[in-house]
């Protein structure tokens, strides 16, 4: 019969108290290895803060940082260029060990993130020899977005995505301790590889290829409201497309000085905060793991950008000239950029511009977008509840750097927006970061590049084609101020310069 | 339970644990002390540690030794075929022992016990030595810290990635070559065990940087050139292919490293510009960036080994000139030269002051050849940032410029031929326009001309060993531009290259 004599009880005793301490010190360990959070020091700046602070995306959609590092390396013929991340387009300040918009974070292991930064920092240069400006809250012209994800989605599913191949690189770069090589071998690869293909099927509309239905986004835009409809609430794959340039968000008290005005292209937001709480949801790809914080760095956000003035142009404009472009603009652009109806959505048979954009969103996607964020438990205005109508006229501060124009991005310079349609580009280059101040764009055509005695072929490397007869990229409507005289439309566009 | 065991049974319980665990134990220390050791060569003399000291970079890429010494025995058929043998080929140099007999290895080329085997493979002097001989029958004299402007380092980086790819790079040809190179000496464990292992993992090695660097064609470089900055970008594993034509091909001389201490002040106190391209102002980051050549990873670089030689460069400083200098035309030449160089150039070999010294030029006012500028770019400096992430080590100082930087001239007689492509044989016809310059030389001949300076370069052949030919009509040889001091009088020009001697 058993019985508990002393001696049982005393091995019970030890046994219990040794397995305690192993499952204790194993919590421990666990913790350390992948949850233990590791504040970053304080900002030295507001700027350093946007360009590079968490919007807590890396708790979800971190890529362990040495996955990052050697994926370029490993993958370079799934690149859009030959460049390692810089391909992609990035922002990338000197020194600085991440691009503009990409944060770093230790949650039990070194996890890489992005931030609103990666599409919302412009940059510029005025001759190819000089470094480049970066302008925080600017549109990001030159970053293939969609090349991005699918750059990872790409790799994960390659058979080189595996711990031996990507060990070998990583080996190379790094001396990485025993124990930590082992977590990245048996652990971090295998889930991120996981993580990345299960992101696979929501992403199957931006592998649909064939022109000139699905031409790709291209550098500087982003399928804004199929990224909220396919990932936020999880509708099914529908036929749409509709990428918009990536827009400027600096100055964005406009919005709340002026009431009534709306957000977005097609005006599908009335508020400034809930663009960026849908925003940042959508890149943190989940609820976010504490509202609070969360919702402290939205307003940290909105704060910041609804102070952040709208750069001025980098050469000074002819202030004469200028002064002749006033009235021009008064009698022909005020109506709609500087009027009380700035801000308001114009129906799109009255613009007539390219209408694939408010296609790609409607009520039923926004009642559900706004039930999910509220079962999130985030309080917020939130989306228009109704089917997209026309497009928002924009406030033009800045709209020097908001290059190229309309809300597809498909007329390179604003001399080109003040031809009629038959006179405008039909295939140009997006992405290229040397500003033509005479056209007032970016140089994306080669009558650009000769005269500013740049080679055609860097800037094709550096972009990539936009032909308006593919779908969803039409330069048609907004055909004012096309009949202007020559002077006229000089002076304008001088006088544009200044806003 | 406490019964004593009897004396049968001890004897077996201790004949067991030494059964199940002394010999194991003694087969573990054994492997230990065979496998584990990670030595160096090493030596006290500072210069003899430049020549064959370690990087650390044999952890990662070292060549078992006597593989190292079979290859071009082996494969003596993809040796340049110049008339030379063995790695005198491409121009490497031997030094002589104590013996007089040359020694087993050539300058610039360390060694380490790693991984139960002695691995070698290039270090920083591969590239920063020279010879000099004053007349063709006297004796090799070595320089180091300089350019090494005999050595063809894309010829020897094309035969590794050449001979990878041939039918005899078998462990059944290799290992009996390599047991010949030993004199007969490698164990049974070496032959069966070690050297397979180790041919098939730089099979694997060799292999993937192959992939990576013939795109570069680096066969084209020529003696005393590297295409710096393209190798940069396999290291990140650029597609070289899908480069930009322009950007692809930048083969510049390696530079004198001495005097590096003087180089981090210019005068408005910041430190100078440094690389052909002045990408980079930090002296270390300099020193690590170039140790990638020599298979120095953040993860097997040796700091210990690397900063000695940082210590020593900081102020080491070049051989005088070896001839008579005639001290009254250098005067004179002096004077010339602080009208018309020292701005940019440094007042002289000893005093790097002017206004311009260690600032770019922009390439448009220098007007040289351009693609050594073009391959360094904006891409290339954002991805250096990350090197040696993680450390503390962590490049952060790398820029795109837009020029050339200006050199201070210490031991510039040594540092023929000149520009940063080495496409003007002489400093004396630096100073003629270039049309008057020679379009076409001889690279690899190691006969000084002490009169013109710069290495004697018409030369096709030695006792039949041929000399590259260097045609400045060939893209990246071009010898245009720097066109400073050309109009001077003759008697001018003479006493700058006079002067120019005493630095």
């Amino acid at each position: 019969m058993f019985a508990w004599t002393p001696e049982r009880k005393r091995t019970l005793r030890i046994t219990l108290v040794t397995l305690a301490v192993v499952l204790a010190f194993g919590a421990w360990f666990g913790w350390y290895k992948f949850f233990r959070v590791v504040e970053p020091p304080p900002f030295a700046s507001a700027d350093e803060r946007f360009l590079y602070g968490s919007v807590g995306g890396e708790e979800s959609a971190g890529i362990p940082y040495w996955i990052v590092y050697v994926l370029p390396r490993v993958f370079p013929d799934k690149l859009p260029g030959p460049n390692g991340w810089a391909s992609f387009g990035f922002s990338w300040q000197e020194g600085k060990e991440l691009p503009i918009g990409f944060t770093k974070k230790t949650i039990g292991f070194e996890r890489v993130g992005n931030n609103c930064a990666g599409c919302h920092v412009a940059r510029y240069r005025l001759s190819p020899d000089g470094p480049p400006t970066f302008v925080p809250t600017g549109p990001n012209h030159t970053f293939n977005l969609e090349a991005f994800f699918r750059f990872l989605v790409d790799c994960a599913q390659d058979p080189r995505f595996n711990a031996g191949t990507l060990m070998n690189e990583i080996n190379l770069a790094a001396d990485l301790s025993w124990i930590d090589r082992m977590i990245y071998r048996f652990v971090l690869i295998p889930f991120t590889g996981k993580q990345l293909r299960d992101r696979g099927p929501q992403f199957a509309w931006i592998y649909k290829h064939g022109l000139p239905e699905w031409p790709d986004w291209g550098r500087g835009r982003d399928d804004a409201m199929n990224l909220t409809k396919y990932f936020l609430t999880k509708l099914p794959l529908d036929d749409t497309l509709g990428p918009t340039d990536m827009p400027s968000i600096w100055n964005i008290k406009k919005y709340k000085t002026n009431p009534g005005t709306r957000l977005n292209f097609a005006g599908d937001s009335v508020d400034a905060n809930s663009v960026i709480i849908d925003s940042a949801l959508g890149v943190i790809g989940a609820p976010p793991s504490n509202n609070q914080t969360f919702l402290e760095q939205v307003e940290w956000l909105t704060k910041y950008l609804e102070g952040y003035p709208a750069p001025k142009f980098p050469v000074d404009p002819d202030p004469a000239k200028a002064a002749a472009g006033k009235p021009v603009f008064d009698a022909h652009c005020a109506r709609c950029h500087a009027s009380a109806r700035t801000g308001t959505v114009v129906p799109v048979e009255e613009v007539g511009t390219d209408r694939e954009r408010i296609k790609s969103w409607n009520k039923g996607a926004a009642i559900v977008a706004n039930r999910i964020v509220k079962s999130f438990g985030i309080d917020r205005p939130g989306l228009v509840e109704d089917d997209p109508k026309g497009y928002v006229a924009a406030f033009l501060d800045g709209i020097w750097l908001r290059a190229p124009y309309l809300h597809n991005g498909s007329v390179p310079s604003l001399r080109d927006l003040l031809n009629p349609v038959a006179k405008r580009p039909r295939l140009f280059y997006r992405g290229y970061d040397v500003y033509d101040v005479v056209d007032v764009g970016f140089v994306s055509q080669e009558h650009q590049a000769e005269r500013m005695r740049i080679p055609w072929a860097d800037v094709k490397a550096a972009a990539t084609p936009y032909d308006v007869s593919w779908r969803s990229n039409g330069n048609i409507g907004h055909e004012y101020g096309v009949d202007l005289s020559p002077g006229e439309k000089d002076a304008l566009v001088e006088y544009l310069k200044t806003l | 339970m406490n019964r004593p065991m009897d004396r049968g049974w001890r004897w077996r319980f201790w004949t067991l644990l030494t059964i199940v665990v002394g010999v194991p134990i003694l087969i573990g220390i054994l492997l230990a002390v065979r496998f584990l050791p990670d030595r160096p060569v090493t030596y006290a003399n500072i210069e003899d540690h430049f020549k064959y000291g370690s990087t650390g970079g044999e952890r990662n890429a070292g060549f078992p030794l006597f593989l190292w010494k079979a290859l071009p025995v082996v494969f003596a058929d993809k040796l340049p075929q110049n008339g030379a043998t063995g790695y005198r080929a491409f121009g490497m140099i031997y030094e002589k022992d104590e013996h007089g007999q040359d020694r087993e290895l050539p300058v610039g080329v360390m060694r380490r016990r790693h991984v139960g085997l002695d691995r070698v493979f290039v270090n920083c002097a591969v590239c920063h030595s020279t010879t000099v001989r004053e007349a063709p029958d006297k004796r090799q004299k070595v320089y180091v810290a300089t350019g090494a402007s005999h050595f063809d380092l894309g010829r020897l980086e094309k035969f590794f990635t050449d001979v990878v790819v041939d039918e005899r790079f078998t462990a059944s040809v290799l290992v009996p070559a390599a047991d010949r190179e030993s004199g007969g000496r490698l164990g049974l464990l070496d032959r069966y065990v070690i050297y397979p292992v180790a041919i098939a993992l730089m099979r694997e090695r060799l292999l993937m940087l192959r992939d990576r660097f013939v795109p570069l064609q680096t066969e084209t470089w020529g003696p005393g050139r590297v295409d710096t900055w393209n190798s940069a970008k396999t290291g990140v594993n650029f597609v070289i292919g899908r480069l930009p034509e322009h950007e692809r091909r930048g083969a510049v001389d390696f530079p004198s490293i001495w005097n590096q201490r003087k180089r981090k002040h210019r005068d408005d106190g910041q430190p100078m510009q440094l690389h052909w391209v002045g990408n980079n102002v930090e002296v270390n980051e300099r020193n690590l960036s170039a140790a990638f050549g020599t298979g120095a990873t953040p993860a097997t670089v040796d700091h210990a080994a690397i900063e000695r030689l940082q210590e020593w460069l900081l102020d080491a400083v070049p051989p005088p000139f070896p001839w008579p200098v005639d001290t009254a035309r250098a005067a004179r030449g002096a004077k010339v030269y602080g009208q018309h160089c020292a701005r940019c150039h440094g007042k002289s070999g000893q005093d790097f002051s002017g206004a311009y010294v260690g600032h770019v030029t922009p390439l448009t006012e220098v007007g040289t050849d351009p693609y050594h500028y073009y391959s360094y770019t904006y891409d290339l400096a954002a991805n250096q940032n990350v090197l040696y992430a993680g450390t503390p080590y962590r490049f952060t100082h790398f820029r795109k410029t837009d020029g050339y930087a200006n050199m201070p001239l210490d031991g510039i007689w040594l540092r023929a031929p000149y520009l940063h492509n080495g496409s003007v044989p002489t400093l004396r016809e630096l100073l003629e326009p270039p049309a008057s310059r020679r379009p076409r030389f001889y690279r690899g001949y190691d006969v000084f001309d002490p009169v013109r300076v710069g290495f004697v370069s018409d030369v096709p052949e030695e006792n039949g060993r041929t000399f590259a030919l260097y045609d400045t009509s060939e893209p990246t040889r071009s010898n245009a531009g720097h066109l400073y001091g050309v109009d001077l009088p003759a008697a001018d020009k003479d006493a700058i290259v006079e002067y120019l001697k005493t630095f």
